[in-house]
């Protein structure tokens, strides 16, 4: 199997293409009326031009490709890791170095971990527990199963999908198993789909990582490794165990399943007849099917933080590759149906009693919560703060509660609620459903 | 660091004075903060500041300044940086001073009519802010998130020029801090604090620091006058053949002064982006098109307008030019009238196709002298096998106007980038020599400007200089004196 991560070298070309306008700094709309709103966290915290967005990250990769800077310089390795690689600088660029502007980021920490530097020291860490324990969270494989117990507990086990068929592989992801705030998500997914009699299995304690936390941090061959572990995992789950559907409930292992694994060369010929999705994307279409019922009413009033892996990060960019159209990768245009903007919010807007109210930067604006990008590792602090800079937009609205459908916007959501003294809990967008879902007959 | 410095200082010193002023988190000497701050888009040849420095109070820049008078480090503002002429690149180092954290709007005086704002106020930021008011400024065709100030102080032009005139001429009081570390006001408010609203009837100081680059203090507070929003646009469009017929009909059109906006660019201009390296007009395509924008308060004020318009259309045909109503290629029409703009701001429209270079010969230009500096800039250019991508704007009045050479190039290649320098500075002397000036302009520019001058305005000029700063620390070299 080959993978074609691009190196620092191979994206040099496109790096090259930022003017330097600084128009990746803000969320800025003609409107009218005209709307213009931070969006970078790292600018934001920090200031100087080399932290702002992807400007400043363009001025970073050509630093170390003309031999400037240094990884071995610890302030600047620190730089490259001070960045959430949220892409909301990407939606905000023009020009030619737009699609590949994530890729850059990433290209720079891979360099980092080539050269011996990175990741950070406590980044390491989450890098040699994925080689330990196939987790970042140092966690034993026994310990994946844990919120499990209550289902087994109820007499209503969750099937082990190595050992009995299903058409359907919960994909759980390590946060939601690993972390005790985040267990609300697969525990309330699991429970939906026993109510709604759906036939799934989950991995348990063969449950590998997804690779992105090593592929965010820059370690290229430990995301390799148990990417490639999955996709064999995944083709021979479709061949002796029927699964047609792989559902996760976290968008770190969305984007990373259904963007990053992509980029194996065996990809198309490993997930014949796999379908990946998200939990949100299959509810919705249960609901516009009449298959998924609301029974109990809600009377909150909600906001809803769109996760960046759910969101601009599932983007899918037009590039004249070869220059065939206009010239030699010319970004043409951008496609977005991927993207998961509307259907949470219809799902919200279909719960009785529900009143919903839009933050101001939300969809392909959405401020980043801080987490992403090995930040909430790295730069614990730092994460929390900026998390308390987005409750502190969602109290701005009459919104009691913010939901979201990421476990790690879900978990640095709340630290950033508690740093900063704030009352409004974020909720997981599955644990709101499975209030008003009626228990199953 | 520069010879000049490493005399004279001492790094770990310097750095710790510096956070002292502004707190540990704000002053560094760290090379990659320093890199990012060392190169912009145009052809001027990168060089690294010695320190970057982050102030977010008039008093902090003064503290700055005072202390890089006593050590002789040269300081130059920043705020987004994206000036087209290397004006925050440094010429000999020194500290860096970073303005963007001083962002607010401190007033918007909704009654009279003007705004106080600091350095790091964008446009899209007072494009927001200003619109609750229903009110409008001149918006530059620069990215969203560059500085109202900078452009303002250094003669840029936003979509009112043909009503109000240039940016720098809706100023209306200044805070300033002097390369020597005193803090001064001009204006109104320096009679009355809170009184911003004109730097007339009193002596026009607020000409030391407009159009000076940077070199003559910093602006720490700027009282800008901003204007209702009629809520009736019209656009004018219209096409022709040659400059001559274009010049014609903008000098005709003018004379009625009925345009927020009077603007023509050549073919290669309307393209989105700009053809590089050059390619020929398609021969069925008119070489000039023009968007003049009106905005009306009533639908009657509009048509009469119209009617003004119409009158001057069918002079120009019966006159037997070129002209044609026609329609303007629509993105670059948005680009061009939905401002603040992200397609121009980004320059998607300058310099896309490139790669990520972009500088101009950008003139203040007698309207009477465009048509005989365009068809020599066209030579020169085509000859450097770049596109003829020209504006031409008429500002208030009919004698002068805006006329500029949008370049882009390949910023990696540093023989495009020098190709495009030497074909800038050529259209330059061209302009120069019909009497044209270039605004923000880099070093270059300004050796051949100080080439041509009375002396007694260089003389003047170093004078003025050397009485605010002595010691030629605020941004030095870039005057060319």
């Amino acid at each position: 199997m080959k993978w074609n991560i691009p190196s620092l070298k191979e994206l040099e070309k496109y790096f090259w293409r930022c003017t330097a306008c600084g128009t990746c700094r803000s969320a800025y709309d003609y409107g009218p009326p005209p709307n213009a709103r931070p969006i970078c966290p790292a600018g934001t915290e920090f200031g100087f031009e080399g932290y702002y967005s992807s400007k400043g990250k363009a001025a970073y990769a050509r630093g170390v490709m003309d031999g400037t800077l240094d990884f071995d310089d610890p302030e600047f390795l620190e730089a490259v890791y001070k960045c959430t690689v949220c892409a909301g600088c990407q939606n905000q660029c023009q020009v030619d170095f737009k699609p590949h502007i994530p890729e850059v980021i990433e290209a720079l920490r891979r360099e980092a971990v080539a050269r011996g530097a990175g990741p950070l020291p406590l980044q390491k860490n989450l890098v040699q527990s994925m080689k330990n324990y196939n987790n970042p969270y140092q966690g034993p494989r026994r310990v994946r199963t844990e919120w499990t117990r209550p289902f087994k507990k109820a007499k209503t086990p969750i099937k082990n999908i190595n050992k009995k068929s299903a058409p359907i592989l919960f994909y759980v992801g390590c946060t939601g198993a690993f972390n005790q705030v985040a267990r609300a998500v697969p525990t309330a997914t699991a429970q939906i789909f026993q109510k709604l009699d759906l036939d799934f299995g989950i991995l348990g304690e063969n449950e590998v990582c997804c690779g992105s936390t090593a592929m965010r941090l820059g370690d290229a061959d430990e995301f390799k490794r148990v990417a490639t572990a999955n996709l064999e995992t995944f083709q021979k789950l479709h061949e002796e165990r029927g699964v047609n559907t792989i559902v996760t409930s976290c968008a770190g292992c969305y984007r990373a399943i259904k963007k990053d694994y992509t980029l194996s060369s065996d990809f198309d010929k490993m997930m014949a007849g796999i379908k990946v999705v998200h939990t949100v994307d299959y509810l919705y279409d249960l609901l516009q099917e009449g298959k998924l019922k609301f029974e109990k009413e809600l009377p909150w009033t909600v906001t809803y933080h769109d996760p960046c892996h759910t969101g601009r990060h599932l983007n899918k960019f037009k590039v004249d590759e070869d220059g065939s159209e206009l010239w030699e990768g010319a970004y043409i245009d951008v496609d977005e149906s991927e993207c998961l903007y509307d259907r949470p919010r219809e799902i919200l807007q279909a719960i009785p009693g529900i009143k919903f109210v839009e933050m101001d930067r939300i969809r392909a604006n959405s401020y980043c919560c801080g987490g992403g990008g090995g930040v909430m590792t790295g730069f614990g602090d730092w994460a929390a703060k900026n998390a308390g800079i987005r409750v502190a937009e969602a109290m701005e609205t009459s919104a009691e509660k913010m939901v979201t459908t990421c476990p790690f916007c879900h978990y640095n959501l709340n630290e950033g609620a508690k740093r900063s003294g704030s009352s409004m809990p974020t909720h997981d967008l599955t644990e709101i459903i499975n209030m008003v879902l009626p228990e199953k007959e | 660091m520069t010879e000049m410095h490493t005399e004279s200082t001492d790094q770990q010193r310097i750095i710790k004075e510096l956070q002292a002023i502004v707190g540990e988190k704000n002053a560094t000497a760290a090379k990659h903060v320093r890199y990012a701050y060392s190169y912009d888009m145009s052809f001027v040849l990168p060089k690294l500041p010695d320190y970057v420095v982050m102030a977010e109070t008039p008093e902090h820049i003064q503290n700055i300044l005072r202390f890089a008078n006593q050590e002789k480090i040269p300081v130059v503002p920043f705020t987004a940086g994206t000036n087209i002429g290397g004006l925050c690149i440094p010429e000999r180092g020194g500290i860096l001073l970073d303005l963007k954290k001083m962002n607010k709007i401190i007033k918007i005086d909704a009654e009279s009519h003007y705004a106080v704002i600091e350095p790091g106020v964008s446009h899209g930021q007072l494009a927001e802010a200003l619109h609750e008011h229903k009110l409008r400024f001149g918006w530059p065709v620069g990215p969203p998130s560059a500085s109202v100030s900078s452009c303002a102080i250094s003669h840029g032009i936003g979509g009112l020029n043909a009503r109000y005139g240039l940016n720098s001429q809706e100023i209306t009081s200044m805070e300033v801090v002097l390369p020597t570390g005193e803090l001064v006001r001009v204006g109104s408010c320096a009679i009355q604090e809170d009184s911003w609203h004109s730097t007339m009837p009193m002596p026009k100081l607020d000409g030391l620091f407009k159009g000076w680059l940077g070199s003559s203090g910093v602006v720490t507070k700027l009282g800008i006058a901003v204007h209702p929003i009629p809520p009736v646009l019209k656009v004018f469009t219209v096409s022709c053949d040659n400059v001559e017929d274009m010049y014609s009909y903008m000098l005709n059109l003018s004379n009625y002064e009925i345009c927020d906006d009077l603007t023509a660019v050549s073919w290669w201009l309307a393209q989105v982006p700009i053809p590089y390296p050059y390619r020929e007009k398609p021969d069925d395509q008119p070489e000039w098109f023009s968007f003049a924008n009106t905005n009306s308060f009533t639908e009657k004020e509009k048509e009469a307008r119209e009617e003004i318009w119409e009158t001057v259309v069918a002079e120009e045909q019966k006159k037997g030019t070129s002209l044609k109503v026609t329609e303007y290629p629509e993105e670059a029409l948005r680009a061009r009238t939905q401002l603040p703009s992200q397609i121009v701001g980004s320059t998607k429209n300058y310099c896309k196709m490139a790669g990520a270079g972009i500088s101009w010969p950008g003139t203040f230009t007698p309207a009477n002298k465009w048509a005989p500096v365009y068809n020599e800039w066209k030579q020169i250019l085509i000859a450097h096998k770049l596109s003829p991508s020209v504006r031409m704007s008429m500002y208030r009045g009919v004698h002068y106007g805006m006329l500029r050479a949008m370049i882009p190039f390949g910023k990696q290649n540093p023989e495009e980038n020098e190709n495009a320098r030497r074909a800038i500075v050529e259209c330059l002397k061209v302009d120069l020599d019909h009497g044209g000036m270039p605004y923000k302009p880099p070093v270059d520019f300004g050796v051949e400007i100080n080439r041509r001058a009375h002396p007694g305005y260089l003389e003047l000029l170093k004078r003025v200089k050397q009485m605010l700063d002595p010691n030629d620390i605020m941004n030095p070299g870039k005057l060319g004196i």
